[in-house]
């Protein structure tokens, strides 16, 4: 219900001929207390939040065509966003496998490849549950075939998260670079905007 | 610039043998470590008879296999597959978000301005050799006529 009505408040607040790139939640919703890590012994937990926009996005390292074409595209989203907004409201990038089996080894590498400043983790079973049911995403990890190898199915859109640590948003494909940082730009505005009220 | 002598360079010179056409093969550079990757391009089949695409190799791979994402209620899914049906005239396109070839498990780091020798294989008996440009990604200033 909530997804359905926030695409409808999308949909009616955008000019249809505008592609959507994400969708504005009806009300910020508050995230559970996560903590994921990598290889690195670096940490990603809900203390990271505070104080800054935060981008989301659940993927796993054996997809070798959705995972790097979303950060791919992320990068020069954040790239746009930086344009229009303070450079203490550019996202912060954190990318979270659902795959820790294995991909836990060698995390911390996989963002960094896209942006030197975008971060990667994993987690346990439990974490990674708990985060994906909180932000209205997804995954499933798919029967394994007579070799040992299995899919996964993931969420395509990432979250957006505002500095007071609710989730406010979703931005959807393709990440179009310039729309989705008017997105987030707009998104920002009408935060600062709520907290002023 | 680059990319438009790129480009020039693979227009000069599309792969072409047996009435088959593959054009602009390309691996974008991967992250360090990962165990998947893709390879993308595009075939024509410029013939009279339909052909079937039926599988892949690539050197210096211990797979390789014909995949299709799609992306269906914010679903992102792959799925192998099997055959690959071109008719004479028609081009396949593969790309990102769509059919790309899944190169899984290298056995060495790609490396920009590299190649990937790839073999597509057809029901009918023909091996297709394809090398692959290695190069970086493309943002995605490029993909989004629709």
């Amino acid at each position: 219900m909530k997804q359905i009505a926030a695409l409808a408040f999308a949909l009616l607040s955008t000019p249809v001929t505008a592609q959507v790139q994400g969708v504005m939640l009806d009300e910020p919703v508050e995230l559970p207390a996560f903590a994921f890590t990598n290889e690195l012994g670096e940490d990603f937990t809900q203390a990271d939040l505070d104080g800054n926009w935060t981008i989301v996005m659940f993927g796993f390292l054996s997809c070798p065509d959705v995972c790097p074409f979303t950060l791919g595209n992320l990068e020069a989203a954040v790239a746009e966003t930086g344009m229009r907004v303070r450079p203490d409201s550019v996202p912060k990038v954190a990318f979270i496998s659902v795959d820790p089996d294995r991909d836990a080894g060698y995390i911390s590498e996989y963002a960094k490849f896209f942006h030197p400043e975008f971060e990667s983790f994993t987690g346990t079973r439990e974490q990674i549950n708990t985060l994906v049911e909180a932000t209205d995403s997804f995954y499933r990890i798919l029967d394994p075939d007579h070799t040992g190898y299995y899919e996964v199915q993931h969420s395509s859109s990432v979250s957006v998260i505002a500095p007071d640590g609710t989730l406010r948003a979703k931005l959807q494909p393709p990440f179009d670079p310039g729309m989705t940082a008017e997105f987030l730009a707009r998104l920002q505005i009408q935060y600062r905007r709520e907290l002023t009220q | 610039m680059i990319r438009f002598a790129l480009a020039l360079s693979f227009l000069a010179a599309p792969a072409m043998a047996g009435g088959l056409k593959v054009e602009s093969p390309m691996v974008p550079l991967a992250p360090p470590g990962v165990m998947a990757h893709a390879a993308y391009f595009t075939l024509t089949n410029t013939g009279d008879t339909p052909r079937q695409l039926i599988g892949v190799s690539a050197d210096g791979y211990m797979m390789a296999h014909i995949h299709m994402t799609e992306v269906k209620d914010d679903i992102a899914t792959m799925s192998s597959v099997d055959v690959l049906e071109i008719a004479p005239g028609q081009s396949v396109a593969f790309e990102r978000g769509g059919l790309h070839v899944m190169l899984m498990r290298p056995s060495a780091a790609l490396e920009d301005g590299g190649t990937v020798a790839l073999t597509l294989q057809f029901a009918n008996g023909e091996a297709f050799p394809v090398e692959a440009k290695v190069m970086p990604m493309m943002g995605a200033k490029h993909s989004h006529g629709s």
